[in-house]
């Protein structure tokens, strides 16, 4: 006998909806201490932003709505570096919600530097050799058409000086485990190839690979003599010591203008 | 194939439509029916290991997929089906019970339970790890809160009852184990404040027939391990995951989790006694006959709730009866299970919170490594080195095989303040992820707990594993792959991508005379077999 068979039930259960209402200050208190024990690693101090977005803006490009935001503190961002840190009280939820809005509450942090002269920087250097902006350029890295939105000024400055230490942290497939994206690998074959590249996607029995010529490579990991990931590097230089300071700061203010299709 | 020839005959001559009974004889002799796959772990020892060897390390590259099983909704599928005679009884997410004809993958019957909207799930996802059956009925747990016995052929309602009160916490995942008479659950809830606790329930009636609970009561022994203001009551210790059964010592193994709140022991201060702990319970009337403490005054959310395997072993020359678990606190323990008696216990993965353990199996604890406001740094992972995902033993081998996962976790100390339904963890932590955190597939040798071999995996998963008779060791990954790997030597033989992440827990049967390997990966349920 087929009973009650196609009731769906999941969904509702998985967003048990929380109100956020009217938000005291202790809530936005309580949330503080949250966000800085769960939060700050990636949305740095303050949601200033760093590895993931920064919070401190107005309008949530995932939350719109305080509905949405509550979703995402409850179950994360599936397919993105957004976990879902731990299953927080209806409570602790409330207060990390609140906590969150009153950062867009806070007058725009003023990004130092000339947006327009970094833009001139950001093609002197041949950036869009790698990167795209707008749909032009190349795509050896990350597209940069939505960065601003996406990352703070600190993490911009850090990934330009030194971006090995800022590869950004995608999903591989795997939901929650922020695996660096565009790790640099070589790769040596049982059968003597070599091949180096950034890493696309792996498993434990495989690994997918892309060259700088834009080459794919599928490999077995039991075909291969040598997998090197290389952590801490990336194919792109570090611009260091080929900018002044005053540059620095216009390329980082060029790139958090670089807000995507709103 | 040493699969006994009437068992097959059995399975192979009756037409799907018709169903068997499972008297309680059978559960304790289902060693000898190894076509079928009884109990959540496969018999009262939780071996998770089966006698057929039909598929094995010399054909098992040929495996294909037979049949596949979709869900109609999402959710996350941790389910171990139960098989008898041709008909496989599994759980979908959140509560819902479906029987399946292993011949095609085509559903017979399947149930749902009403789920209050209001539910509440603090502590895991909203999951269900499978069922029990007994005589003619199939029992489940809900996450509302209630276990239910359904009629093994209809899938129609034979009873339904409430273990306890949902609105406070109380709820049901794990899969029921069916002794002589009796249905036995454990709760969830711990991170609610619940007061844990073992049931038992008379088999056909529903009537509750004992209550033991986990954290003792003022007067009881044990109740003075919780200092502080009332602490017992909201002391947690919850039983989420099925235990084990010895039908000739007549004890019952029952694991139990972490204190309530999780992250702050000034709460509670003391041992906190039976939380992260094994119970040996006589089911006839619920008493203690020893019990054994993994993590006295857990602050790391390290539940004792892993499977404990039963094996039977030599020990300096002497014949043991033994219990093994590999804890989620980074060691692997070795019990006598008729005294309780401690005989090893040794590191599986990176700890850093223990010196060693003492001749009694007691950790002695390096200062400083509780939670604080600031975080600290702990191995292992607030998820734990071992968790839900299912251990399995192979007598052939005498090895124990985990999956062992090497993560740590910055660990936080929050206020506990208690509220009903509210949850009560107090603080919390921040894993340490990526390329930096894995898990391997480790095979110890199940006396002594030494490393024979291990299998590196890329994430930081939780693989459930199934040897069988063939010297395999089935598992899944995080990021989609089924595999098999050399039970003696952990070499990998076969694997394949199934396109989701793998919680399912492997489980093998047969029909027709044909071996075969089930395991849930994402919304689906996957059948492997030879062509």
């Amino acid at each position: 006998m087929m009973k009650r068979w196609w009731m769906v039930v999941t969904v509702a259960l998985l967003t048990a909806p929380v109100s956020l209402g009217a938000q005291s200050k202790a809530d936005v208190d309580g949330g503080k201490l949250l966000f800085q024990g769960m939060c700050t690693e990636c949305h740095g101090a303050g949601g200033a932003g760093g590895d993931a977005p920064s919070l401190n803006r107005p309008r949530l490009l995932h939350a719109p709505t305080d509905v949405a935001l509550v979703n995402i503190i409850q179950n994360g961002i599936p397919n993105t570096a957004m976990p879902r840190v731990r299953r927080f009280s209806e409570a602790e939820t409330r207060q990390l919600a609140a906590y969150i809005r009153s950062l867009g509450k806070l007058a725009d942090a003023k990004i130092p530097g000339d947006a327009r002269k970094g833009a001139e920087i950001y093609r002197s250097l041949g950036c869009a050799g790698c990167h795209i902006v707008g749909g032009q350029g190349g795509n050896l890295g990350p597209d940069l058409s939505d960065i601003g939105f996406m990352r703070g000024p600190s993490y911009l400055r850090q990934a330009i000086v030194d971006p090995g230490a800022a590869l950004p942290k995608g999903v591989l497939q795997v939901p929650s485990r922020g695996y660096a994206e565009y790790l640099p690998l070589r790769i040596v074959t049982k059968e003597g190839g070599e091949v180096r590249g950034i890493r696309v996607n792996e498993d434990s029995f495989t690994i997918q690979v892309r060259d700088q010529a834009g080459r794919f490579y599928s490999l077995r990991k039991t075909d291969l003599e040598l997998l090197e990931k290389q952590t801490g590097k990336s194919l792109m230089p570090s611009f260091s010591t080929r900018l002044t300071q005053p540059e620095l700061t216009d390329l980082v203010a060029y790139l958090a203008s670089l807000q995507g299709e709103q | 194939m040493k699969t006994s020839i009437p068992a097959i005959l059995l399975a192979s001559l009756l037409p799907a439509a018709v169903f068997a009974q499972v008297p309680y004889d059978r559960i304790v002799k289902a060693d000898s029916e190894p076509s079928n796959w009884l109990t959540y772990a496969g018999g009262y020892k939780s071996q998770r290991y089966t006698q057929l060897d039909q598929i094995n390390k010399q054909n098992v590259t040929q495996l294909k997929p037979a049949w596949v099983y979709q869900l109609r909704t999402g959710g996350v599928f941790e389910t171990s089906p139960v098989v008898v005679d041709g008909v496989m009884y599994m759980t979908e997410p959140p509560s819902t019970v479906t029987a399946l004809d292993t011949r095609t993958g085509r559903p017979l019957w399947s149930w749902t339970p009403k789920i209050p909207d209001d539910v509440i799930v603090i502590g895991s996802p909203p999951v269900n790890r499978g069922v029990a059956v007994l005589d003619n009925m199939v029992y489940a747990g809900s996450i509302a809160g209630h276990l239910a016995a359904l009629d093994a052929k209809s899938g129609a309602l034979r009873w339904d009852v409430a273990v306890d009160d949902n609105k406070i916490g109380y709820y049901l995942t794990l899969a029921p184990l069916a002794i002589d008479g009796k249905i036995i659950v454990g709760v969830s809830g711990a991170e609610n404040g619940i007061r844990g606790f073992v049931d038992a329930y008379d088999a056909k009636t529903g009537k509750r027939v004992g209550r033991r609970h986990t954290i003792p009561a003022p007067g009881e022994p044990g109740n003075e391990t919780w200092g502080g203001k009332d602490s017992w009551k909201t002391g947690g210790g919850s039983t989420w995951l099925t235990g084990s059964y010895d039908p000739e010592l007549k004890l019952l193994y029952w694991q139990v989790g972490n204190p309530g709140p999780d992250w702050n022991g000034d709460f509670r201060p003391g041992d906190n006694l039976y939380t992260c702990s094994v119970l040996a319970i006589n089911p006839d009337d619920g008493s203690l006959k020893w019990h054994f403490q993994f993590t006295p005054h857990d602050t790391h959310d390290w539940d004792a709730n892993e499977t404990v395997v039963l094996f039977d072993a030599t020990v300096n020359g002497r014949e043991r009866k033994l219990l093994a678990q590999a804890n989620r606190n980074g060691f692997y323990y070795v019990l006598d299970r008729a005294t309780g008696e401690f005989i090893t216990g040794t590191p599986f993965v990176k700890q850093t919170w223990a010196e060693r353990l003492d001749a009694k199996g007691r950790p002695v604890t390096k200062p400083g490594l509780d939670p604080n406001p600031e975080g600290i740094l702990v191995y292992p992972s607030i998820q734990g080195a071992a968790n839900w995902h299912a251990p399995s033993y192979s007598p052939k081998t005498n090895l124990f095989y985990q999956t062992a996962v090497e993560m740590g976790t910055i660990y936080y100390k929050g206020e506990a303040v208690y509220k009903p339904g509210i949850g009560f963890t107090a603080g919390g932590g921040r894993t340490i992820n990526g390329d930096d955190a894995w898990s391997a597939v480790r095979a110890l040798d199940a006396t002594t707990g030494k490393l024979k071999w291990e299998f590196k995996l890329l994430s930081a998963g939780r693989s459930s594993l199934l040897s069988t008779a063939g010297g395999l060791v089935f598992g899944g990954t995080e990021e989609g792959n089924f595999f098999a790997l050399d039970a003696d030597t952990g070499k990998p033989l076969w694997d394949t991508q199934l396109g989701a992440n793998i919680r399912g827990i492997p489980v093998s049967f047969a029909v027709d005379g044909k071996q075969y390997v089930a395991i849930a990966a994402g919304f689906a349920l996957f059948v492997y077999g030879l062509p």
